[in-house]
């Protein structure tokens, strides 16, 4: 075979695989908007869903969802900032280093369903919280958090040594250099890290469908304790009945809706990684 | 060296008025297995350019970095021997290494000034140690400008970010933020290397002001810079001090071949 017939060869089939990703991606996109925003109103925005979800909207469904999720970044973003600072700026032992991104690794290869399993045994059984959205923040939040601790240590740790000398030989102490120096610069890193993993958490159902929700009968909560509503348990629940047209129509709209939350949190990633990469030079 | 004229790193509030000497007494320092430092016994003396040179590899950095404990970072970084102050050893466990670091000052290689106003980075180190009035913070930011030869050409722009100036506006904005924390010691390590030569005039012009009122400890690799402004001349080679004295001593008469051979040939067969 000639080197030109290779080249040509090797060329075309790196054409295809990338053109298949992208179709494969454009097709789901396409069938899930076609049928998604046939469904998709004012009235199914903003109102409770009636007779199983066959009726009615996904209001609570989404106030839900954004509850699981912004508990979550508020339990994960602080230990993951901390796991970072300390991997980045205490850990000097290389040994341990490399235990801690095992670790960390390790973390993020643990299917999703585990954390649900780990937080109705846990949680829910021997703490015996019941049924309750906190408990559905908290194994969120361990789910995204190995996301989020990497993107905060890349961010912190790729800051020049120069900029820590800098600021020590001023007589400056460690968490001085850290608060003053290392995350002005390094935060916007931690923010994008942040969003994408809230961006996966928001479409997650194996962690929370046994711990946090519940399919009827929901509104807003009024305790830590209680069950919500979510959108990926709720196109699970549609999806099962999709005998029925309606609840099938109702399952596309949530899916739609979904994908535009997930759109929204990496959107958010991406432009805070452009924004704020150089918060300090503001 | 009398007991009241030590140098309290360790208490806060007490400084000596004066410039101190600097001491450094079989001192050894060692990155995991490999012998950097070698029993160097050297006396940095106060109100000169203590300049110091030698090939690449030969301990200078290393040497200096010592002297405010920068090296205390490295992961496996071990030293022995002592290094006074004023009669105090500043390698002691109970030195406040933050404290110490205000009283000797360095300058880097590489100017690195940080991503703020050229205001707030004259005023980076000394807003941390003590509350300034906005007076105040004026006034700091105004002298070390001018101490620095750098008030004509920024105070028109004192607001805008301190990555715009040139680098050699940059080195010298980096000795002015050093300055403004009051320090008694400066540190120098190569603070020209990255210059143009106008620059580099700018500072070594500026070293030479400045010994009027600090110990100036500053290592180079360039044997005519430290002909210009060198008072106190010491010769490094592979870890060793080989030769030390004044100036003119080290370039007309040394007592080693070695030293000559360096001074003159910028070469070196100490290994």
């Amino acid at each position: 075979m000639s080197r030109e017939l290779a080249n040509g060869i090797f060329s075309a089939v790196t054409w295809i695989a990338m053109g298949l990703c992208g179709l494969i991606l454009i097709f789901l996109l396409a069938v899930m908007i076609w049928n998604g925003i046939r469904a998709v109103d004012f009235e199914f925005l903003f109102t409770a869903s009636r007779n199983f979800g066959a009726g009615g909207g996904i209001f609570y469904q989404m106030i839900g969802s954004l509850l699981l999720i912004l508990f979550a970044a508020l339990i994960c973003f602080p230990l993951a900032l901390g796991t970072a600072i300390f991997k980045s700026e205490y850990l000097k032992s290389a040994r341990v280093q490399r235990l801690c991104a095992v670790l960390v690794y390790g973390l993020n290869g643990v299917p999703s369903v585990i954390f649900g399993i780990f937080g109705l045994v846990f949680f829910v059984n021997v703490l015996g919280t019941g049924i309750s959205w906190f408990v559905g923040s908290i194994i969120l939040a361990m789910m995204i958090l190995p996301t989020v601790v990497l993107a905060t240590y890349h961010s912190i740790n790729s800051i020049p040594e120069i900029y820590r000398e800098s600021a020590l030989a001023l007589g400056l102490n460690k968490w001085q250099v850290i608060a003053k120096v290392l995350l002005p610069q390094g935060i916007g890193g931690a923010i994008t890290g942040l969003f994408l993993g809230l961006a996966r958490a928001v479409g997650e159902t194996a962690p929370i469908m046994f711990i946090a929700t519940a399919f009827t009968g929901v509104e807003i909560p009024g305790s830590f304790f209680e069950p919500v509503t979510a959108l990926p348990t709720h196109i699970l629940a549609l999806a099962q009945q999709a005998i029925n047209e309606q609840a099938l129509q109702n399952a596309w709209g949530a899916s739609f809706v979904l994908i535009c939350l997930v759109t929204v949190f990496s959107a958010l990633g991406l432009w805070s990684r452009k924004k704020l990469k150089t918060v300090g030079l503001r | 060296m009398t007991h009241s004229t030590r140098l309290r790193i360790v208490q806060p509030g007490i400084l000596p008025e004066a410039a101190p000497a600097v001491n450094l007494e079989d001192f050894h320092v060692w990155f995991g297995e490999a012998h950097i430092l070698r029993g160097i016994d050297v006396g940095l003396q106060e109100y000169r350019i203590n300049c110091i040179v030698g090939p690449s590899g030969s301990g200078k950095s290393t040497l200096i970095r010592s002297i405010n404990r920068m090296n205390d970072e490295a992961a496996d970084y071990s030293f022995k021997g002592a290094i006074y102050v004023n009669g105090e050893n500043i390698l002691d466990k109970s030195v406040n290494v933050a404290r110490l670091r205000t009283v000797i000052g360095m300058v880097f290689q590489k100017p690195c000034v940080f991503p703020k106003s050229v205001s707030e980075n004259v005023l980076f180190g000394i807003q941390h140690l003590k509350k300034l009035s906005r007076q105040e913070k004026l006034q700091i930011v105004e002298d070390h400008l001018k101490s620095t030869y750098l008030w004509k050409e920024v105070s028109h722009r004192l607001h805008d970010n301190a990555v715009s100036l040139s680098i050699g506006q940059q080195q010298r904005l980096c000795i002015a933020r050093a300055l403004a924390v009051k320090p008694k010691v400066i540190l120098l390590d190569e603070p020209t290397s990255s210059l143009d030569p106008v620059s580099t005039r700018a500072i070594e012009d500026l070293m030479l002001e400045l010994k009027q009122k600090y110990t100036i400890v500053f290592v180079t690799h360039n044997i005519q810079q430290a002909q210009r402004v060198a008072d106190h001349l010491i010769f490094m080679c592979n870890g060793r001090i080989i030769e030390q004295g004044t100036k003119q001593k080290l370039f007309s008469t040394p007592e080693k071949d070695q030293t000559r051979k360096y001074l003159n040939e910028e070469y070196c067969d100490c290994e």
